[in-house]
């Protein structure tokens, strides 16, 4: 939690559906790296569940991202280890989707949030 | 003359269009579809349409992606089944047609081929319209000299490219620019092989052409503003023909912001009466904000619309295929629009489509 | 359960000590305590504003997403075409630390870098669609940046809080009993010790008391003799003897007499 270690973070990371994504990306978060990494995912019919764990495993892990996005429909296929992570960075948010509203109760930070308050 | 050998090649196809026209939606069911609540409901609505038996099997719920999917389908067995109907020349005509779906198909695996990019997944993402024969060779190029010379060389696009790009320009330049550069060129080839058909559909579609060269005049001209793109690039963007050419274009070519263009497109009398609502959508675009007011794009398409209910006025042209096809397009966009809006709740701006019939 | 203590000699010493370091523990509890107040008061805050923010999210990416539909309206689909020309970022984050209580909260803030790689996209068609929903999606992730300060604050905040009621707790039900059993240790220790030392005078007094009744028994056992000796008719010994005593009483008197010249 050192100063240096978030003054490189400065990407946002970016899960989610198709038109999500592009208007993410459209705002100028997208970002390929030396490696030819992309930071964001599109996920679709045929993406699988190891595949949106794979690479949100590997933006946790990545140093330069601050933030990660990712659509709460694609959350609930990997709530399991949403739930399990709890590192200050990179921050996971969880954004609606264009087909999908925004539902606090499944919210994995908001679960938390209830479960200090006890209510 | 004709007149009298038209419907010897082009009669059945002509009535098959006119059949196809009157399946176009129509201000009553619009109404009935802006009424929907659910998605499921538009669903219903539409089991009263041409869709209905591409979207029969769809379960629900219906995403809007899907829908336009379908839609698109739908749109393409109809072309496809005129196409494999036509004799010459109506077959060329309607494969002139296609090369402007080519050109976006072309700028995509372009796009697909420099980032190194699945080519397989690329060839599911193209318009089914502008696919060429060709086109599943892509697979094998891997760079973009391969695509040049093995696939576009062989592509009906051929003669665009070789007139304008070499293959070291599709390395450098910007994508936008060459998709531009390709759309003028196939505008101005379309238009001179029109004009070789004779009258009427010589005449038709050269107003028809003439309005989407202007459109595009008009619509680099305004969203070049502050961008990179320098005024004589911006100049060499513009097709070579339209009602706007070449005077006011050049005038287009130097000018800075909204009120020049307006100023200069009030001497069309044409494009004055378009203007009146939207100069307050000029202020307002220009400063970034939210306007409910129709934009110019959508007077655009209303004109466009007027347009292409005029040509199935006449009788005899080829011109009604072109429109037909535009016409469905607006359709399929009106449908996509009215679902979004049913689907994200934003029932206030439901009736912003533009109406066809 | 057997009281846990520290490891000590119950000396006076030690007392002394034990007793400064219950103070030192009681001062720390009270600091620490006042600390997770403070930071539970900042967080009850945070997580307020949390809650609304989310919920404001749902609106703004709402409107965001709708804004796409329009551009799909005009100019089709881009989405392709967006997702191949991001290259580098324009949009980014930098952190700065704001500090409560001693904790570093770190607060993400936009960060935009001048030009877009997206300004030629729908030149021929809907370029201002496609700037328009370029800006309604940048407000839209500047909003999404600050609920991540507000959640990333969340977390950090959660893990301070824990640790320093942790902290609290284990002053409160481990260390401060300990050193007050140590304390209670050391004075019954020392209690013992000065009963120990009592009882051990004690015995000593009984001691010498019985020695000095011994050594009575043992005059008095003498005296006995001497009367016998008396009552044998041995009349000199009987005055050599009484003559004896009245002599030691004179050097009694005389050594009085000294002490008294001291």
């Amino acid at each position: 939690m050192a100063a240096a270690t978030h003054k490189e973070r400065t990407l946002i990371a970016a899960i989610g559906d198709e038109d999500t994504v592009t208007g993410l990306l459209l705002a100028g978060i997208g970002d390929i790296d030396i490696h030819q990494r992309p930071n964001f995912l599109v996920v679709d019919a045929k993406t699988t569940q190891e595949q949106i764990e794979e690479t949100f495993t590997a933006f946790t892990k990545r140093k330069d991202i601050a933030i990660i996005l990712i659509n709460q429909h694609v959350a609930e296929v990997i709530r399991g280890i949403l739930d399990e992570y709890n590192a200050a960075f990179p921050t996971v948010l969880e954004i609606p989707s264009k087909d999908h509203p925004y539902d606090p109760s499944k919210d994995s930070v908001l679960k938390r949030v209830q479960l200090l308050f006890g209510d | 003359m004709n007149e009298v050998f038209f419907n010897v090649d082009a009669g059945y196809l002509e009535g098959i269009v006119r059949g196809y026209r009157d399946g176009l939606i129509t201000a009553p069911q619009y109404l009935n579809l802006t009424q929907c609540e659910t998605m499921d409901d538009l669903k219903l609505q539409l089991a009263t349409t041409d869709y209905a038996s591409f979207l029969q099997n769809e379960p629900s719920p219906l995403a809007t992606s899907t829908l336009s999917a379908r839609c698109t389908e739908a749109l393409v067995a109809e072309f496809q089944y005129m196409q494999q109907n036509a004799a010459e020349p109506i077959s060329k005509f309607l494969d002139y047609i296609t090369y402007g779906y080519m050109i976006d198909n072309v700028i995509l695996l372009i796009t697909g081929t420099l980032h190194e990019r699945d080519t397989h997944d690329l060839l599911e993402k193209c318009h089914p319209l502008g696919f060429f024969d060709t086109m599943p060779a892509l697979c094998v190029a891997t760079t973009v000299q391969d695509l040049y010379s093995t696939v576009l060389v062989d592509s009906p696009l051929a003669g665009y490219f070789r007139e304008c790009l070499s293959a070291e320009d599709l390395n450098e330049l910007n994508i936008e620019i060459i998709r531009n550069t390709l759309y003028k060129a196939y505008l101005e080839d379309f238009y001179s092989y029109c004009q070789t058909l004779g009258e009427p559909t010589a005449s038709v579609m050269a107003e028809l052409l003439n309005f989407e060269a202007d459109r595009r005049t008009v619509n680099i001209t305004i969203n070049s503003f502050g961008t990179e793109l320098s005024k004589d690039e911006r100049a060499k963007l513009y097709p070579r023909l339209g009602n706007m050419y070449p005077e006011a274009q050049t005038k287009l070519a130097r000018v800075d912001d909204m009120d020049q263009v307006k100023a200069i497109l009030e001497q069309y009398s044409e494009y004055k009466s378009m203007l009146i609502g939207v100069s307050m959508n000029v202020s307002s675009s220009s400063s970034g904000g939210n306007n409910a007011e129709l934009s110019l794009e959508d007077r655009f398409f209303a004109r466009e619309v007027q347009l292409n209910k005029d040509s199935f006025e006449q009788q005899f042209h080829f011109g009604v295929f072109y429109s037909w096809l535009r016409l469905k397009e607006q359709e399929i966009r009106n449908i996509v629009w009215i679902a979004e809006c049913i689907s994200q709740q934003q029932k206030d701006k439901i009736n912003n489509y533009t109406a066809i019939y | 359960m057997a009281a846990v203590r520290d490891n000590v000699f119950p000396t006076r010493m030690n007392l002394t000590v034990t007793k400064a370091r219950l103070k030192g523990a009681q001062t720390g509890h009270s600091l620490l305590k006042r600390k997770s107040e403070a930071l539970t008061t900042r967080f009850r805050v945070i997580v307020r504003k949390i809650e609304d923010a989310k919920l404001k999210m749902g609106k703004v990416m709402q409107n965001a997403s709708f804004s796409l539909a329009e551009v799909a309206y005009i100019t089709g689909d881009i989405s392709y075409q967006v997702r191949e020309s991001a290259k580098r970022a324009t949009f980014k984050v930098s952190a700065k630390q704001e500090n409560v209580s001693g904790v570093l909260l770190p607060a993400f803030e936009p960060d935009m870098q001048a030009g877009s790689q997206f300004e030629l996209t729908g030149l021929g068609r809907g370029g201002q669609q496609i700037q328009k929903a370029r800006a309604v999606y940048i407000k839209a992730v500047e909003t999404l940046v600050e609920l991540a300060s507000l959640q990333t604050a969340f977390v950090i905040l959660d893990e301070v809080i824990k640790l320093t009621n942790r902290r609290v707790n284990a002053i409160e039900y481990v260390i401060i009993p300990r050193i007050e059993n140590t304390i209670s240790y050391i004075n019954s220790e020392l209690d013992e010790q000065d009963r120990e030392e009592f009882y051990r005078l004690k015995k000593i007094q009984g001691k010498k008391k019985d020695r000095a009744a011994a050594a009575a028994a043992a005059q008095n056992e003498l005296d006995e003799l001497a009367k016998l000796s008396i009552q044998d008719g041995n009349l000199h010994s009987e005055i050599g003897l009484s003559e004896d005593q009245s002599a030691a009483r004179n050097i009694l008197a005389e050594q009085v007499d000294e002490d008294i010249i001291f």
